[in-house]
């Protein structure tokens, strides 16, 4: 984990929603979508929103308590997926709400990537040019 | 050829635009389509497209308030006054960033690449206009739900939405059939409409949330691969079946199975995801709100271009509006219907 674990939202491209506690992100840059568990929503909604994530390390999440490699694995991810970014910023308070809803959920701490129907990038390859030899040469993949 | 980048993108809309309108009178077809709340004037050459826009649409019969008007013109290079369309130009080509930057300029546009097909709208106006390389260089699947991204845009524009889903419907009142291609959406709506139920549509329909939770038809043309046609009987109910189209799909007129004509509207009570069963009978189980979600939204935004924020949130807000359950399929048709027809008889009542 980061050593300053307050983190923000990448960028204006993610987007959420959130459906009964549960949260939806979609990435508009590249069209793809995350679904998270019940407990994964509460501490993405935390982390988003900028507490410490050392705070949420031990508290009580459905039958379990939130583990810090349990923790760390799920910041990891959401920093690969570019959900998060670390953020050199005083953290905000944990929401008193968010310690009940934590508590009510059931689910273990996931999220799902679904990409089946996201952007592909194009490439125009013309324009790929070595460019010491200039057009038309194109670059090759080393 | 010219190139196109980001920076001189909607130069090159605004000039193929202008170009359109000059060289209408070299259209021969003026096509007038009554849609909901909206009538689409097509400028077109005879051909192919003229003839799907003949059969495509399923229109609306009564006049309507606050209906408005928009023009689309859909030309090439054999028609004077038009240029050859442009390539791409950017090392890259994301939809997203081509989408943003003429949504900057107030103006939306798709471009597919394979076939140097270009389509511009510019929303204010509602003129748009759509260059091929050929009069008949448009991509297989533009016959079937012909100027799709330009209601699309249109209709974005209102609040409304065009959605990718089934619909089946009884008295009023229907369902909305959420899932990406191959969840069983088209089989599930021929076998709704072939035991008396109603739809308006099994593909795309157009979705308004004023009141609400209504669907409209758009399209009158319904899928089936070989297997499922089969299956449903169509094989001897539509002896005269054309060729597959560009999918392996026989296409075919909703009118030709619907009992009754197409409703103008379904009021929707609930929000569906079908999936192939294990071969039992069919059931109807909740499924939560984020799980239909995912059904619903991906494909709906996927292959709309453009207005990805503003479809995020319209299919939250539809979600959020509708209680959501899962369909297992079974494998009978009048069985599924009978399922779906007491499924909506119970939640009207």
């Amino acid at each position: 984990m980061h050593h300053s674990d307050v983190y923000a939202i990448s960028s204006k491209d993610i987007v959420f929603e959130s459906f009964d506690g549960e949260a939806v992100v979609l990435d508009l840059s590249s069209g793809k979508y995350f679904g998270f568990s019940d407990s994964g929503s509460r501490i993405w909604q935390a982390l988003s929103s900028g507490v410490d994530a050392q705070v949420l390390i031990g508290l009580t999440a459905g039958a379990s308590t939130i583990g810090r490699a349990e923790l760390e694995g799920f910041v990891s991810q959401l920093l690969e997926l570019g959900l998060l970014v670390c953020l050199d910023a005083p953290p905000q308070p944990l929401p008193s709400e968010l310690l009940a809803e934590l508590a009510a959920t059931s689910e273990p701490l996931t999220v799902s990537v679904h990409d089946d129907l996201a952007d592909l990038i194009i490439v125009d390859p013309i324009h790929e040019v070595e460019e010491p030899v200039g057009w038309p040469a194109v670059k090759q993949a080393s | 050829m010219s190139r196109v980048t980001l920076e001189t993108l909607p130069d090159y809309a605004r000039y193929l635009i202008a170009a359109a309108e000059r060289a209408a009178a070299y259209n021969p077809v003026a096509r007038k389509i009554r849609l909901p709340r909206l009538e689409l004037t097509a400028h077109l050459g005879p051909g192919v497209l003229a003839d799907a826009l003949d059969h495509a649409f399923v229109e609306t019969r009564d006049d309507q308030p606050e209906t408005s008007s928009c023009r689309i013109f859909i030309v090439h290079p054999g028609i004077p006054g038009i240029p050859e369309p442009a390539k791409w130009g950017d090392a890259h080509f994301t939809e997203h960033g081509f989408a943003k930057r003429l949504a900057e300029t107030g103006l939306r546009g798709h471009h597919f690449h394979d076939l140097d097909f270009w389509q511009f709208y510019d929303p204010q106006r509602r003129v748009g206009v759509q260059l091929m390389a050929s009069a008949d260089a448009f991509p297989p699947w533009e016959p079937g739900a012909p100027l799709r991204a330009f209601l699309h845009w249109e209709y974005a524009a209102r609040g409304m939405r065009l959605a990718h889903a089934g619909t089946l419907g009884a008295n009023g009142k229907g369902l909305l059939l959420a899932g990406a291609g191959g969840a069983g959406k088209s089989g599930t709506v021929a076998a709704g409409l072939l035991n008396g139920l109603d739809s308006v549509g099994d593909d795309y329909v157009l979705i308004d949330l004023a009141n609400g939770v209504t669907a409209c038809p758009l399209f009158a043309t319904l899928k089936q691969d070989p297997q499922g046609f089969a299956r449903l009987g169509l094989k001897n109910r539509l002896p005269a079946h054309g060729p597959l189209n560009w999918q392996g799909k026989h296409t075919f007129h909703i009118g030709d199975i619907a009992p009754r004509p197409v409703p103008d509207t379904l009021d929707i009570v609930a929000l569906v995801v079908p999936h192939i069963g294990g071969g039992g009978a069919s059931s109807i189980m909740p499924v939560s709100r984020r799980d239909a979600m995912i059904a619903l939204a991906p494909s709906g935004i996927a292959q709309m271009p453009g207005e990805r924020e503003s479809g995020f949130r319209f299919f939250s807000d539809l979600t959020r509006l509708l209680p959501c359950y899962r369909l297992s399929l079974g494998t009978q048709p009048q069985e599924i219907a009978g399922t779906i027809a007491d499924f909506l008889a119970r939640s009207a009542s």
